[in-house]
């Protein structure tokens, strides 16, 4: 089963590609499921029918649907939730609100994937293609089994030490209903069992990201962004689709010669910068892409000879290396502001971060034992390397360097650890 | 201070637009100060210089800031950290913030704070907020509701259950779980902070939307439903901005059929939005830096002072005929399908489809019964009858 993400700045046509990949695998035999994940849906605009959260077919092998968060809390999780609303209820809450206030922020990403995930497993695709929301919703969504499951385990700790050990007094007191033994089962299973599982998928080989893009300077700066941060969370990408290149015919009208010479640098720009990432190019139409027709032209267009549900390149990956020498974490992440880039050691995990975000990478066994002696940035990679002596087993407290050098090339090496 | 909050679709130009009516509105002589609320911020890229966390200067009477989670969190919220802390005490304390980031509504918590406090620095006269795509803005502009409704109802409640529970468990470990006194006063503080925000968004006369589209068929069916979300929850949108309209000079050719559905889309955008209209032109080239988005800024609004209210139609309106009580709220892009309403003691739940809002009923109609409820796009009427 392939599982391809769409993603990309908005507008630049996520969806429309999304669905016209779909088009052109399920017209060459695959069996094809496109999702749409975005709170504000447009694959039915697109597709020009109405959708729901259960797919509708549309065409031989082609089915879609748009994403009904509320009705995969509800089957998925319906005791949480029936705990929330029976806690909000009894606070005097109406219903109707409590079933809206029961439907946390964050619970859309995670019924997207949860979405996901069961169709992926029902066998009944040899292909899902999910449409994402824009770049930062994104994110969102593939690092969320990852931060929700760091966030959440010390959450669930502690409410279950809170209702084991205050429940007696609190029921006495307050009076409020206490979840029972069933719901913290259930909630657990979500956060262990199901947050596991998205991760795998998210990870597996058989899952790529491809980012789609314009031949503007604002959407590719964008997307060379998204790009470091799927590689700092290891979602693998495989390709880049630059769309509405003005085909010769259009740049020959007067108003749009400077637009034409501009696109030819920017294809430029974004071939060196996605490289070794093919990138595949799809002319503005002269019409609006609607309907299925325009979307498996579209898709022809696209892919030509190529199938669309293959593995169309790779992005590199990290890399742990263990030799006389010493070791090292190799860490792709293209395109990078290196004064942004922050790396801190703590006990067996390696934290990094970029800009805003941070991921935390466990060092394998070997490592662990190991003192980080240099940080360098280069060549779009991180480099983490640690030296062959052992490190004082009683030191719990990290090593952190800033990488704030001028020169990004330059070695970047923190203090020793303090003790 | 005026707030104009842009949103509408991925990729019409937002960004673009909020600067250019930033720096516009500099040039009618107001201190202006943007704010990027989407966590893909965009406004550096659009300026052509990098902007930060911090503000940053970028023309006469203009600052810039990009919102960072992370960046907010680390400085304001001290005292609830320090208790997760202690919470966790294992853990290492670099984390805790990271692990805020999990909960849900934070981004959302954290960008309306924002809001807040740009107004309480004074130093502004008009804060131009780059909202994130229609989704995650739609999120941002309920949950000062779903807030406030938290705290009436529970607050009170854990805190006085945790002012019980504290002697009884001190001393032993699991006294660490209840909060002290100073995390329930943290968050009593940022309660009453967002609350403030929530009321300036929903005063028409301080805070108005700015919707951008560009004259596609899938953008201005989008543009429509956040126009009636954003009336639903009670937000006075004031312009829709269309961008990148084909200048008159290209030709038929290759465009020719574009050009027609332009034309098309032009006359759905004047028919659907019961708002002023403000258009700009494709540019030859790409629109990068202050002098290109002054130029465009010029164009989109001419002699116009861009922070001006625009146009003075509320959203949701109460009007009394005969003795009778007629409530009017804008929803264009609706059918009447996906429309449901429910009086509920002194509120009226209304759910858009997938929204859903309660309006709080003026006293003079609290109680009386729905009488009828008609819907003749865009505006849906419901009328009480005596009691």
């Amino acid at each position: 089963m392939r599982l391809l993400l769409y993603t990309g700045k908005g507008g630049v046509g996520k969806t429309t590609t999304a669905a016209s990949t779909g088009m052109v695998a399920a017209r060459r035999g695959r069996r094809t499921l496109v999702v749409s994940a975005d709170a504000a849906h447009s694959l039915g605009d697109v597709l020009g029918e109405r959708l729901s959260g259960s797919p509708r077919r549309l065409a031989p092998r082609f089915d879609a649907l748009e994403v009904d968060a509320r009705q995969v809390v509800e089957s998925h999780w319906g005791r949480v939730r029936a705990y929330l609303v029976d806690l909000l209820r009894y606070q005097g809450i109406d219903e109707v609100v409590a079933e809206e206030l029961a439907l946390l922020p964050g619970a859309e990403e995670l019924a997207t994937l949860v979405c996901v995930e069961q169709w992926a497993r029902s066998g009944d695709y040899d292909l899902v293609i999910v449409d994402c929301a824009p770049t930062g919703s994104t994110l969102r969504l593939v690092t969320l089994p990852e931060v929700a499951h760091g966030g959440l385990r010390w959450l669930l700790r502690l409410q279950r030490a809170a209702a084991h050990v205050i429940e007696p007094i609190a029921r006495g007191l307050v009076g409020a209903p206490i979840p029972g033994g069933d719901v913290f089962a259930e909630a657990d299973r979500l956060f262990y069992g199901t947050l596991h599982r998205l991760r795998a998928r998210l990870l597996s080989r058989e899952t790529s990201v491809r980012i789609v893009l314009t031949p503007e300077s604002m959407v590719i700066n964008e997307a060379r962004r998204s790009l470091t941060d799927l590689c700092l969370f290891q979602i693998a990408s495989d390709a880049v689709v630059l769309n509405r290149m003005l085909p010769d015919e259009a740049c020959r009208e007067d108003f749009f010669n400077e637009w034409g010479r501009l696109q030819v640098e920017r294809k430029r720009d974004v071939e060196e910068a996605f490289a070794p990432l093919p990138c595949l190019v799809a002319p503005l139409a002269g019409d609006e892409v609607r309907g299925i027709e325009a979307l498996a032209e579209h898709g022809e267009l696209l892919f030509g000879d190529l199938d669309p549900a293959a593995r169309l390149g790779e992005s590199p990956r990290m890399r742990f290396e263990r030799d006389a020498t010493g070791a090292r974490v190799r860490l792709p992440l293209p395109g990078l502001d290196p004064r942004t880039l922050e790396v801190t050691r703590i006990e067996d995990e390696l934290v990094v971060g970029v800009a805003d975000r941070r991921r935390r990478i466990a060092l394998p066994a070997g490592f662990s034992k190991l003192e980080v002696e240099g940080i360098v940035y280069r060549g779009d990679e991180l480099v983490v390397s640690f030296g062959s002596t052992a490190a004082p087993m009683t030191s719990p407290d990290g090593l952190s360097a800033e990488a704030n050098s001028r020169d990004p090339s330059v070695a970047v090496t923190g203090p020793g650890p303090s003790r | 201070m005026r707030v104009l909050l842009h949103t509408g679709k991925g990729g019409v130009g937002k960004t673009t637009l909020a600067l250019a009516t930033a720096l516009g509105s500099a040039r009618h002589g107001h201190r202006v100060c943007v704010l990027s609320t989407d966590p893909a911020h965009s406004l550096g890229d659009a300026l052509g210089e990098p902007v930060g966390p911090n503000p940053k200067r970028i023309a006469e009477n203009v600052y810039a800031r990009e919102i960072r989670a992370q960046v907010e969190l680390d400085r304001a919220w001290q005292s609830i950290q320090s208790w997760l802390r202690e919470l966790l005490r294992e853990e290492a304390d670099e984390l805790v913030a990271e692990e805020l980031l999990a909960f849900p509504g934070i981004e959302e918590l954290v960008a309306l704070r924002a809001v807040h406090e740009v107004e309480e620095t004074g130093d502004f006269d008009v804060c131009v907020v780059d909202c994130a795509p229609t989704g995650s803005t739609m999120r941002m502009l309920r949950f000062p509701d779903a807030l406030r409704i938290f705290m009436q109802h529970f607050f009170a409640l854990e805190r006085k259950g945790a002012r019980l529970l504290r002697p009884l468990v001190r001393g032993f470990d699991v006294g660490r779980l209840i909060p002290r006194e100073d995390f329930f006063d943290a968050f009593e503080r940022l309660y009453l902070e967002i609350d403030d925000v929530r009321q300036v968004l929903l005063d028409g006369d301080r805070t108005t939307a700015r919707l951008v589209v560009n004259p596609a068929r899938v953008i201005v069916d989008e543009t429509r439903r956040s126009f009636a979300y954003l009336s639903l929850y009670g937000i006075s949108t004031d312009a829709v901005l269309v961008n990148r309209v084909m200048p008159e000079t290209v030709g038929g050719g290759y465009f020719s059929r574009w050009l027609e559905r332009e034309k098309e889309e032009l006359a759905a955008i004047e028919a659907s939005f019961p708002v002023p209209i403000h258009r700009v032109s494709l540019r030859s080239r790409e629109v990068i830096g202050v002098s290109d988005l002054e130029d465009l800024a010029h164009d989109l609004f001419g002699d116009i002072d861009p922070a001006a209210r625009l146009s003075t139609s509320r959203p949701i309106r109460i009007r009394r005929e005969a003795g009778r009580t007629r409530l009017e709220i804008d929803l264009p892009g609706m059918t009447k399908e996906e429309i449901d309403v429910v009086a509920k003691g002194s509120d009226l739940h209304v759910r858009v489809r997938d929204a859903r809002r309660m309006i709080s009923l003026p006293e003079s109609v609290i109680g009386k019964p729905i009488e009828k409820i008609r819907f003749r796009e865009p505006v849906l009427e419901i009328l009480f009858g005596e009691s």
